[in-house]
Protein backbone atom coordinates (compact mmCIF):
# COMPACT_ATOMS: atom_id res chain seq x y z
CA UNK A 1 0.00 0.00 0.00
CA UNK A 2 2.49 2.60 1.12
CA UNK A 3 5.06 2.04 -1.52
CA UNK A 4 8.08 3.81 -0.17
CA UNK A 5 7.81 2.71 3.43
CA UNK A 6 10.32 -0.08 3.15
CA UNK A 7 12.98 1.84 1.38
CA UNK A 8 16.12 2.52 3.34
CA UNK A 9 16.84 6.05 4.42
CA UNK A 10 20.27 7.55 4.22
CA UNK A 11 21.77 7.93 7.69
CA UNK A 12 22.51 11.63 7.26
CA UNK A 13 18.97 12.34 6.06
CA UNK A 14 16.53 13.02 8.82
CA UNK A 15 13.66 10.53 8.67
CA UNK A 16 10.78 12.27 6.98
CA UNK A 17 7.25 11.86 8.17
CA UNK A 18 5.97 11.66 4.62
CA UNK A 19 8.06 9.41 2.44
CA UNK A 20 7.81 10.51 -1.15
CA UNK A 21 11.01 9.31 -2.76
CA UNK A 22 12.85 12.21 -4.37
CA UNK A 23 11.70 15.68 -3.35
CA UNK A 24 8.88 17.09 -5.52
CA UNK A 25 11.06 19.97 -6.60
CA UNK A 26 13.85 17.75 -7.91
CA UNK A 27 11.26 15.62 -9.67
CA UNK A 28 9.78 18.76 -11.21
CA UNK A 29 13.19 19.92 -12.40
CA UNK A 30 13.92 16.50 -13.91
CA UNK A 31 10.65 16.27 -15.81
CA UNK A 32 10.75 19.91 -16.90
CA UNK A 33 14.19 19.37 -18.38
CA UNK A 34 13.03 16.17 -20.03
CA UNK A 35 10.01 17.81 -21.65
CA UNK A 36 12.03 20.84 -22.75
CA UNK A 37 14.54 18.53 -24.41
CA UNK A 38 11.69 16.62 -26.04
CA UNK A 39 10.11 19.81 -27.32
CA UNK A 40 13.41 20.93 -28.80
CA UNK A 41 14.02 17.55 -30.41
CA UNK A 42 10.47 17.34 -31.73
CA UNK A 43 10.58 20.83 -33.17
CA UNK A 44 13.99 20.57 -34.82
CA UNK A 45 14.52 16.93 -35.73
CA UNK A 46 12.48 14.07 -37.02
CA UNK A 47 13.48 11.43 -34.44
CA UNK A 48 10.20 11.39 -32.56
CA UNK A 49 7.88 10.79 -35.50
CA UNK A 50 8.49 7.05 -35.12
CA UNK A 51 7.34 7.28 -31.49
CA UNK A 52 4.16 8.97 -32.65
CA UNK A 53 3.61 6.17 -35.17
CA UNK A 54 3.95 3.44 -32.55
CA UNK A 55 1.75 5.28 -30.14
CA UNK A 56 -0.92 5.88 -32.74
CA UNK A 57 -0.95 2.19 -33.67
CA UNK A 58 -1.11 1.12 -30.03
CA UNK A 59 -3.91 3.55 -29.36
CA UNK A 60 -5.98 2.66 -32.40
CA UNK A 61 -8.27 0.21 -30.51
CA UNK A 62 -8.93 2.83 -27.83
CA UNK A 63 -9.65 5.40 -30.51
CA UNK A 64 -12.14 3.06 -32.18
CA UNK A 65 -13.75 2.47 -28.79
CA UNK A 66 -13.96 6.19 -28.12
CA UNK A 67 -15.58 6.97 -31.44
CA UNK A 68 -17.98 4.01 -31.21
CA UNK A 69 -20.88 5.96 -29.59
CA UNK A 70 -20.74 8.55 -32.37
CA UNK A 71 -20.63 5.81 -34.95
CA UNK A 72 -23.66 4.06 -33.45
CA UNK A 73 -25.54 7.32 -33.28
CA UNK A 74 -24.88 7.93 -36.94
CA UNK A 75 -25.85 4.39 -37.89
CA UNK A 76 -29.12 4.62 -35.98
CA UNK A 77 -29.77 7.95 -37.63
CA UNK A 78 -29.14 6.40 -41.05
CA UNK A 79 -31.41 3.49 -40.22
CA UNK A 80 -34.33 5.73 -39.35
CA UNK A 81 -33.94 8.04 -42.31
CA UNK A 82 -37.38 8.03 -43.83
CA UNK A 83 -38.26 6.34 -47.08
CA UNK A 84 -39.43 9.69 -48.48
CA UNK A 85 -36.11 11.30 -47.77
CA UNK A 86 -34.31 8.53 -49.63
CA UNK A 87 -36.57 8.84 -52.65
CA UNK A 88 -36.05 12.60 -52.73
CA UNK A 89 -32.30 12.21 -52.40
CA UNK A 90 -32.26 9.61 -55.12
CA UNK A 91 -34.21 11.89 -57.43
CA UNK A 92 -31.92 14.82 -56.76
CA UNK A 93 -28.81 12.73 -57.27
CA UNK A 94 -30.13 11.35 -60.55
CA UNK A 95 -30.77 14.87 -61.80
CA UNK A 96 -27.33 15.95 -60.71
CA UNK A 97 -25.84 12.89 -62.41
CA UNK A 98 -27.61 13.84 -65.67
CA UNK A 99 -26.23 17.37 -65.54
CA UNK A 100 -22.78 16.09 -64.66
CA UNK A 101 -22.84 13.52 -67.46
CA UNK A 102 -23.62 16.21 -69.97
CA UNK A 103 -20.75 18.31 -68.63
CA UNK A 104 -18.45 15.29 -68.61
CA UNK A 105 -19.16 14.54 -72.26
CA UNK A 106 -18.01 18.02 -73.14
CA UNK A 107 -15.02 17.57 -70.84
CA UNK A 108 -13.95 14.40 -72.64
CA UNK A 109 -13.92 16.21 -75.96
CA UNK A 110 -12.12 19.22 -74.56
CA UNK A 111 -9.66 16.95 -72.75
CA UNK A 112 -8.82 15.04 -75.89
CA UNK A 113 -8.39 18.30 -77.74
CA UNK A 114 -6.20 19.67 -74.98
CA UNK A 115 -3.94 16.61 -75.01
CA UNK A 116 -3.73 16.82 -78.77
CA UNK A 117 -2.80 20.50 -78.71
CA UNK A 118 -0.26 19.97 -75.98
CA UNK A 119 1.44 17.18 -77.90
CA UNK A 120 1.47 19.45 -80.93
CA UNK A 121 3.28 22.07 -78.88
CA UNK A 122 5.63 19.46 -77.39
CA UNK A 123 4.44 20.36 -73.92
CA UNK A 124 3.89 18.15 -70.91
CA UNK A 125 0.67 16.23 -70.62
CA UNK A 126 -1.77 17.72 -68.15
CA UNK A 127 -1.41 16.29 -64.66
CA UNK A 128 -4.45 14.25 -63.70
CA UNK A 129 -4.39 13.31 -60.02
CA UNK A 130 -5.77 10.10 -58.54
CA UNK A 131 -8.18 10.48 -55.67
CA UNK A 132 -8.91 8.52 -52.50
CA UNK A 133 -12.10 9.08 -50.56
CA UNK A 134 -11.50 9.91 -46.91
CA UNK A 135 -13.88 10.41 -44.02
CA UNK A 136 -13.38 13.09 -41.38
CA UNK A 137 -12.93 11.38 -38.02
CA UNK A 138 -12.77 14.46 -35.84
CA UNK A 139 -12.01 18.16 -36.00
CA UNK A 140 -8.82 17.94 -33.97
CA UNK A 141 -8.43 17.77 -30.22
CA UNK A 142 -6.31 20.85 -29.93
CA UNK A 143 -8.32 24.08 -29.98
CA UNK A 144 -5.22 25.96 -31.15
CA UNK A 145 -4.64 24.25 -34.46
CA UNK A 146 -6.81 24.09 -37.58
CA UNK A 147 -6.42 20.39 -38.13
CA UNK A 148 -8.87 17.67 -39.08
CA UNK A 149 -8.19 13.95 -38.87
CA UNK A 150 -9.13 11.57 -41.66
CA UNK A 151 -9.64 7.82 -41.53
CA UNK A 152 -7.00 7.12 -44.16
CA UNK A 153 -3.34 6.60 -43.30
CA UNK A 154 -0.08 5.14 -44.50
CA UNK A 155 -1.80 1.75 -44.82
CA UNK A 156 -3.90 3.31 -47.58
CA UNK A 157 -0.85 4.79 -49.35
CA UNK A 158 -1.38 8.28 -48.05
CA UNK A 159 1.79 10.35 -47.86
CA UNK A 160 2.43 13.76 -46.30
CA UNK A 161 1.97 16.63 -48.71
CA UNK A 162 -1.06 15.35 -50.56
CA UNK A 163 -3.80 17.84 -51.30
CA UNK A 164 -7.27 17.38 -49.80
CA UNK A 165 -10.34 18.73 -51.58
CA UNK A 166 -14.09 18.53 -51.25
CA UNK A 167 -16.68 18.93 -54.00
CA UNK A 168 -16.32 22.71 -53.98
CA UNK A 169 -12.63 23.37 -53.57
CA UNK A 170 -9.41 22.90 -51.67
CA UNK A 171 -9.70 21.97 -48.00
CA UNK A 172 -6.05 21.62 -47.04
CA UNK A 173 -2.98 19.46 -47.14
CA UNK A 174 -1.98 16.22 -45.41
CA UNK A 175 0.74 17.12 -42.93
CA UNK A 176 1.16 14.06 -40.75
CA UNK A 177 0.40 10.44 -41.49
CA UNK A 178 -0.27 7.66 -39.01
CA UNK A 179 -0.85 4.01 -39.96
CA UNK A 180 -4.65 4.30 -39.90
CA UNK A 181 -5.31 8.01 -39.78
CA UNK A 182 -3.83 11.19 -41.15
CA UNK A 183 -3.89 14.84 -40.17
CA UNK A 184 -4.98 17.53 -42.59
CA UNK A 185 -3.90 21.11 -42.00
CA UNK A 186 -6.66 23.36 -43.29
CA UNK A 187 -5.88 26.16 -45.73
CA UNK A 188 -7.00 28.63 -43.05
CA UNK A 189 -4.16 27.52 -40.76
CA UNK A 190 -1.46 30.08 -40.15
CA UNK A 191 1.31 27.70 -41.16
CA UNK A 192 -0.15 26.84 -44.55
CA UNK A 193 0.28 28.85 -47.71
CA UNK A 194 -1.11 28.00 -51.10
CA UNK A 195 -0.07 29.26 -54.54
CA UNK A 196 -3.09 30.77 -56.25
CA UNK A 197 -4.14 32.49 -59.40
CA UNK A 198 -6.96 34.95 -59.89
CA UNK A 199 -9.30 33.15 -62.24
CA UNK A 200 -10.32 36.33 -64.08
CA UNK A 201 -6.88 37.57 -65.14
CA UNK A 202 -4.50 34.70 -64.29
CA UNK A 203 -2.54 36.87 -61.87
CA UNK A 204 -0.37 34.65 -59.66
CA UNK A 205 0.03 35.11 -55.91
CA UNK A 206 0.35 33.17 -52.69
CA UNK A 207 -2.43 33.03 -50.10
CA UNK A 208 -1.71 32.51 -46.41
CA UNK A 209 -4.10 31.21 -43.79
CA UNK A 210 -5.18 33.57 -41.03
CA UNK A 211 -5.97 31.05 -38.32
CA UNK A 212 -9.09 31.30 -36.22
CA UNK A 213 -10.77 33.90 -38.39
CA UNK A 214 -11.26 31.30 -41.15
CA UNK A 215 -10.01 33.61 -43.86
CA UNK A 216 -7.06 33.76 -46.22
CA UNK A 217 -4.74 36.70 -46.64
CA UNK A 218 -2.92 37.61 -49.86
CA UNK A 219 -0.01 39.82 -48.84
CA UNK A 220 2.62 41.58 -50.97
CA UNK A 221 0.28 42.60 -53.76
CA UNK A 222 0.64 46.31 -54.66
CA UNK A 223 -2.36 48.61 -54.22
CA UNK A 224 -2.54 49.10 -57.96
CA UNK A 225 -3.08 45.41 -58.66
CA UNK A 226 -6.10 44.38 -60.68
CA UNK A 227 -8.19 42.56 -58.10
CA UNK A 228 -11.82 43.04 -57.15
CA UNK A 229 -14.14 41.89 -54.41
CA UNK A 230 -15.78 38.71 -55.67
CA UNK A 231 -12.78 37.51 -57.66
CA UNK A 232 -12.37 33.76 -57.53
CA UNK A 233 -8.98 32.39 -56.56
CA UNK A 234 -7.93 29.03 -57.99
CA UNK A 235 -4.80 26.97 -57.48
CA UNK A 236 -2.07 27.76 -59.96
CA UNK A 237 -0.47 24.32 -59.85
CA UNK A 238 3.07 25.68 -59.78
CA UNK A 239 4.00 23.95 -56.55
CA UNK A 240 3.28 20.43 -57.73
CA UNK A 241 1.16 19.80 -54.64
CA UNK A 242 -2.20 21.08 -55.77
CA UNK A 243 -3.42 20.36 -59.30
CA UNK A 244 -4.10 23.55 -61.21
CA UNK A 245 -7.56 25.07 -61.38
CA UNK A 246 -9.09 23.99 -58.07
CA UNK A 247 -11.23 26.64 -56.40
CA UNK A 248 -9.67 28.04 -53.24
CA UNK A 249 -11.36 31.23 -52.11
CA UNK A 250 -13.40 34.29 -53.02
CA UNK A 251 -12.07 37.77 -52.32
CA UNK A 252 -14.31 39.42 -49.73
CA UNK A 253 -12.48 42.56 -48.72
CA UNK A 254 -9.75 44.82 -50.07
CA UNK A 255 -8.28 47.46 -47.79
CA UNK A 256 -5.90 50.07 -49.07
CA UNK A 257 -4.05 52.15 -46.54
CA UNK A 258 -1.98 55.27 -47.21
CA UNK A 259 1.07 54.15 -45.29
CA UNK A 260 1.53 50.76 -46.90
CA UNK A 261 2.56 50.00 -50.47
CA UNK A 262 0.63 46.74 -50.27
CA UNK A 263 -3.09 46.15 -50.29
CA UNK A 264 -4.67 44.07 -47.55
CA UNK A 265 -6.69 41.45 -49.40
CA UNK A 266 -8.89 39.10 -47.44
CA UNK A 267 -10.70 36.16 -48.93
CA UNK A 268 -13.04 33.46 -47.71
CA UNK A 269 -12.44 29.78 -48.50
CA UNK A 270 -14.92 28.27 -50.94
CA UNK A 271 -14.72 24.70 -49.65
CA UNK A 272 -16.70 23.97 -46.51
CA UNK A 273 -13.50 23.90 -44.52
CA UNK A 274 -15.27 23.23 -41.26
CA UNK A 275 -18.36 21.32 -42.25
CA UNK A 276 -18.10 18.19 -44.27
CA UNK A 277 -17.93 14.50 -43.68
CA UNK A 278 -16.22 13.19 -46.80
CA UNK A 279 -13.24 14.61 -48.63
CA UNK A 280 -11.03 13.55 -51.51
CA UNK A 281 -7.30 13.02 -51.03
CA UNK A 282 -5.51 13.74 -54.28
CA UNK A 283 -2.35 11.95 -55.28
CA UNK A 284 -0.19 13.57 -57.91
CA UNK A 285 1.37 11.06 -60.33
CA UNK A 286 5.02 10.37 -59.61
CA UNK A 287 7.65 12.25 -61.55
CA UNK A 288 8.92 9.14 -63.44
CA UNK A 289 5.48 8.73 -64.98
CA UNK A 290 5.60 12.25 -66.24
CA UNK A 291 9.02 11.74 -67.74
CA UNK A 292 7.73 8.74 -69.63
CA UNK A 293 5.07 10.87 -71.20
CA UNK A 294 7.63 13.30 -72.50
CA UNK A 295 10.46 10.90 -73.24
CA UNK A 296 11.59 12.18 -76.58
CA UNK A 297 10.64 15.75 -76.10
CA UNK A 298 12.71 18.57 -74.66
CA UNK A 299 12.19 18.71 -70.91
CA UNK A 300 10.02 21.63 -69.94
CA UNK A 301 9.24 22.86 -66.46
CA UNK A 302 5.96 21.57 -65.08
CA UNK A 303 4.22 24.85 -65.58
CA UNK A 304 5.17 25.57 -69.12
CA UNK A 305 3.00 28.63 -69.60
CA UNK A 306 5.95 31.02 -69.82
CA UNK A 307 7.86 28.73 -72.11
CA UNK A 308 5.00 28.12 -74.49
CA UNK A 309 5.91 30.91 -76.86
CA UNK A 310 9.41 29.50 -77.23
CA UNK A 311 8.09 26.03 -77.98
CA UNK A 312 5.55 27.51 -80.40
CA UNK A 313 8.41 28.94 -82.40
CA UNK A 314 10.15 25.57 -82.41
CA UNK A 315 7.03 23.75 -83.45
CA UNK A 316 6.26 26.26 -86.16
CA UNK A 317 9.70 25.74 -87.56
CA UNK A 318 9.22 22.00 -87.65
CA UNK A 319 5.57 22.13 -88.57
CA UNK A 320 6.11 22.61 -92.27
CA UNK A 321 7.35 19.07 -92.50
CA UNK A 322 5.04 17.58 -89.86
CA UNK A 323 2.14 15.51 -91.07
CA UNK A 324 -0.97 16.59 -89.25
CA UNK A 325 -4.48 15.29 -89.94
CA UNK A 326 -6.45 18.30 -88.78
CA UNK A 327 -5.01 21.73 -89.40
CA UNK A 328 -5.95 21.87 -93.06
CA UNK A 329 -9.61 21.49 -92.21
CA UNK A 330 -9.70 23.29 -88.90
CA UNK A 331 -7.91 26.52 -89.57
CA UNK A 332 -10.13 27.69 -92.40
CA UNK A 333 -13.22 27.12 -90.24
CA UNK A 334 -11.80 29.32 -87.50
CA UNK A 335 -10.93 32.01 -89.96
CA UNK A 336 -14.21 31.83 -91.77
CA UNK A 337 -16.33 31.74 -88.62
CA UNK A 338 -17.11 35.47 -88.33
CA UNK A 339 -17.90 35.74 -92.02
CA UNK A 340 -20.19 32.73 -92.46
CA UNK A 341 -23.84 32.95 -91.26
CA UNK A 342 -23.44 29.64 -89.31
CA UNK A 343 -20.38 30.89 -87.48
CA UNK A 344 -22.16 34.17 -86.77
CA UNK A 345 -24.57 32.33 -84.49
CA UNK A 346 -21.66 31.45 -82.23
CA UNK A 347 -20.46 35.01 -82.22
CA UNK A 348 -23.81 36.64 -81.43
CA UNK A 349 -24.04 35.64 -77.75
CA UNK A 350 -20.83 37.54 -77.20
CA UNK A 351 -22.14 40.60 -78.94
CA UNK A 352 -25.58 40.73 -77.38
CA UNK A 353 -24.55 41.63 -73.81
CA UNK A 354 -22.42 44.43 -75.22
CA UNK A 355 -25.22 46.09 -77.18
CA UNK A 356 -27.51 47.14 -74.29
CA UNK A 357 -24.59 48.85 -72.56
CA UNK A 358 -23.75 51.21 -75.39
CA UNK A 359 -27.03 53.11 -75.86
CA UNK B 1 -10.00 8.48 2.85
CA UNK B 2 -9.62 4.81 2.15
CA UNK B 3 -6.46 3.72 0.39
CA UNK B 4 -7.05 3.17 -3.32
CA UNK B 5 -5.91 0.19 -5.32
CA UNK B 6 -3.28 0.80 -7.93
CA UNK B 7 -5.50 -0.89 -10.52
CA UNK B 8 -8.28 1.64 -9.83
CA UNK B 9 -5.83 4.43 -10.47
CA UNK B 10 -4.68 2.90 -13.75
CA UNK B 11 -8.24 2.19 -14.83
CA UNK B 12 -9.40 5.78 -14.29
CA UNK B 13 -6.37 6.95 -16.22
CA UNK B 14 -7.35 4.73 -19.15
CA UNK B 15 -10.94 5.97 -19.01
CA UNK B 16 -9.65 9.55 -18.99
CA UNK B 17 -7.53 8.84 -22.05
CA UNK B 18 -10.51 7.31 -23.85
CA UNK B 19 -12.56 10.43 -23.19
CA UNK B 20 -9.64 12.51 -24.38
CA UNK B 21 -9.69 10.54 -27.63
CA UNK B 22 -13.45 10.94 -28.10
CA UNK B 23 -14.12 12.76 -31.39
CA UNK B 24 -15.39 16.07 -30.05
CA UNK B 25 -17.38 18.31 -32.33
CA UNK B 26 -16.66 22.00 -32.78
CA UNK B 27 -18.85 23.20 -29.93
CA UNK B 28 -17.90 20.26 -27.75
CA UNK B 29 -14.24 21.12 -27.88
CA UNK B 30 -14.92 24.56 -26.40
CA UNK B 31 -16.36 23.16 -23.19
CA UNK B 32 -14.47 19.87 -23.07
CA UNK B 33 -12.81 19.36 -19.69
CA UNK B 34 -9.16 18.25 -19.57
CA UNK B 35 -10.08 14.74 -18.49
CA UNK B 36 -6.61 13.42 -17.87
CA UNK B 37 -5.49 16.54 -16.01
CA UNK B 38 -8.41 16.48 -13.59
CA UNK B 39 -8.10 12.75 -12.96
CA UNK B 40 -4.34 12.89 -12.43
CA UNK B 41 -4.45 15.94 -10.15
CA UNK B 42 -7.17 14.26 -8.12
CA UNK B 43 -5.05 11.14 -7.61
CA UNK B 44 -1.97 13.23 -6.96
CA UNK B 45 -3.71 14.93 -4.05
CA UNK B 46 -5.78 11.96 -2.91
CA UNK B 47 -3.33 9.10 -3.33
CA UNK B 48 0.22 10.45 -3.47
CA UNK B 49 1.54 6.93 -2.86
CA UNK B 50 0.37 5.91 -6.37
CA UNK B 51 0.53 9.09 -8.35
CA UNK B 52 3.54 11.37 -8.36
CA UNK B 53 4.77 14.13 -10.62
CA UNK B 54 6.18 11.54 -12.99
CA UNK B 55 2.78 9.97 -13.59
CA UNK B 56 1.16 13.34 -14.18
CA UNK B 57 3.94 14.19 -16.59
CA UNK B 58 3.34 10.90 -18.41
CA UNK B 59 -0.36 11.72 -18.70
CA UNK B 60 0.62 15.05 -20.22
CA UNK B 61 2.75 13.20 -22.72
CA UNK B 62 -0.25 11.05 -23.67
CA UNK B 63 -2.27 14.22 -24.24
CA UNK B 64 0.53 15.55 -26.44
CA UNK B 65 0.56 12.39 -28.51
CA UNK B 66 -3.20 12.28 -28.89
CA UNK B 67 -3.54 15.93 -29.90
CA UNK B 68 -0.57 15.80 -32.22
CA UNK B 69 0.90 18.93 -30.66
CA UNK B 70 4.58 19.49 -30.00
CA UNK B 71 5.80 16.56 -27.89
CA UNK B 72 6.41 17.70 -24.32
CA UNK B 73 4.19 20.80 -24.26
CA UNK B 74 1.33 19.39 -22.24
CA UNK B 75 3.76 17.18 -20.31
CA UNK B 76 5.65 20.25 -19.10
CA UNK B 77 2.53 22.12 -18.01
CA UNK B 78 1.11 19.01 -16.33
CA UNK B 79 4.32 18.56 -14.34
CA UNK B 80 4.36 22.21 -13.22
CA UNK B 81 0.68 22.02 -12.24
CA UNK B 82 1.37 18.85 -10.28
CA UNK B 83 4.18 20.59 -8.42
CA UNK B 84 1.92 23.54 -7.58
CA UNK B 85 -0.65 21.04 -6.34
CA UNK B 86 1.85 19.23 -4.15
CA UNK B 87 2.84 22.41 -2.29
CA UNK B 88 -0.42 22.41 -0.35
CA UNK B 89 -1.11 18.70 -0.55
CA UNK B 90 -0.55 18.05 3.17
CA UNK B 91 -2.62 21.02 4.26
CA UNK B 92 -5.64 20.06 2.18
CA UNK B 93 -7.34 18.38 5.13
CA UNK B 94 -7.63 21.75 6.81
CA UNK B 95 -9.32 23.34 3.81
CA UNK B 96 -13.06 23.67 3.67
CA UNK B 97 -14.93 22.84 0.49
CA UNK B 98 -14.83 26.34 -1.00
CA UNK B 99 -11.17 26.83 -0.31
CA UNK B 100 -10.50 23.55 -2.07
CA UNK B 101 -12.56 24.62 -5.09
CA UNK B 102 -10.63 27.86 -5.27
CA UNK B 103 -7.36 26.00 -5.04
CA UNK B 104 -8.35 23.57 -7.77
CA UNK B 105 -9.57 26.38 -10.04
CA UNK B 106 -6.19 28.00 -9.54
CA UNK B 107 -4.45 24.77 -10.56
CA UNK B 108 -6.52 24.21 -13.71
CA UNK B 109 -6.27 27.87 -14.62
CA UNK B 110 -2.51 27.75 -14.18
CA UNK B 111 -2.26 24.79 -16.54
CA UNK B 112 -4.32 26.56 -19.22
CA UNK B 113 -2.31 29.75 -18.81
CA UNK B 114 0.94 27.84 -19.13
CA UNK B 115 -0.12 25.97 -22.25
CA UNK B 116 -1.33 29.27 -23.73
CA UNK B 117 2.07 30.79 -23.00
CA UNK B 118 3.88 27.90 -24.68
CA UNK B 119 1.61 28.06 -27.72
CA UNK B 120 2.11 31.80 -28.01
CA UNK B 121 5.88 31.29 -27.90
CA UNK B 122 5.52 28.77 -30.71
CA UNK B 123 3.72 31.36 -32.83
CA UNK B 124 0.10 30.60 -32.01
CA UNK B 125 -2.54 33.28 -31.80
CA UNK B 126 -4.47 34.55 -28.84
CA UNK B 127 -7.74 32.63 -28.43
CA UNK B 128 -10.98 34.35 -27.43
CA UNK B 129 -12.60 34.31 -24.00
CA UNK B 130 -14.12 30.84 -24.49
CA UNK B 131 -10.65 29.48 -23.88
CA UNK B 132 -11.29 29.78 -20.13
CA UNK B 133 -14.60 27.88 -20.21
CA UNK B 134 -13.13 24.37 -19.73
CA UNK B 135 -12.06 25.37 -16.22
CA UNK B 136 -15.75 25.26 -15.27
CA UNK B 137 -16.27 21.83 -16.82
CA UNK B 138 -13.02 20.76 -15.14
CA UNK B 139 -14.59 21.72 -11.83
CA UNK B 140 -17.71 19.68 -12.59
CA UNK B 141 -15.55 16.68 -13.40
CA UNK B 142 -13.60 17.31 -10.21
CA UNK B 143 -16.83 17.18 -8.22
CA UNK B 144 -17.70 13.89 -9.95
CA UNK B 145 -14.32 12.47 -8.95
CA UNK B 146 -14.95 13.52 -5.34
CA UNK B 147 -18.36 11.86 -5.37
CA UNK B 148 -16.97 8.64 -6.85
CA UNK B 149 -13.69 8.32 -5.01
CA UNK B 150 -14.09 10.28 -1.79
CA UNK B 151 -13.50 13.72 -0.31
CA UNK B 152 -10.09 15.27 0.03
CA UNK B 153 -10.98 17.42 3.02
CA UNK B 154 -11.52 16.09 6.52
CA UNK B 155 -15.05 14.90 7.34
CA UNK B 156 -16.89 17.34 9.65
CA UNK B 157 -17.59 14.83 12.43
CA UNK B 158 -13.98 14.43 13.49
Amino acid sequence: MLKGIHQQLDPQESPAFFIQGPKPFSRLMFFCTLSLVMMAVDARFDYLSQVRQWFSTALHPLEVLASAPNEWGRNINTYFTSHNQLIQDNFKLKQQALIDHAALQRLATVDAENVHLRTLLAGDLPIIPQATLGEVLHMGRDPFSNIITLNRGSRHDITPGQAVVDEQGVVGQITRVYPFTSEVTLITDKKLSIPIQIERNQLRAIAFGEGKRNTLDIPYLPTSVDIKVGDKLVTSGIDGVYPAGLAVAVVTQIKQSQDSPFAKIISRPIAGVNNHKHVLILKMPDTPAMNQASENRPVLPRNNAQHLDQSVVEVLQKNNAAVDPHPATETPVLDAAPASPDGGAAATPENTPATPEHP
Amino acid sequence: MKPVKFSTFLFTMLVGLTFQLYPWSNTGIIIRPDFLLVIMIYWLLQAPYHCNIGWVWFAGLLVDLSTGSLLGQHALTFAVTAFLGLIYQRRLVLFNRWQLYLYVIFLFGAQRALILLLKLFAGGELPDWTYGLPVISDLILWQCMIIWFGELTRPKKL
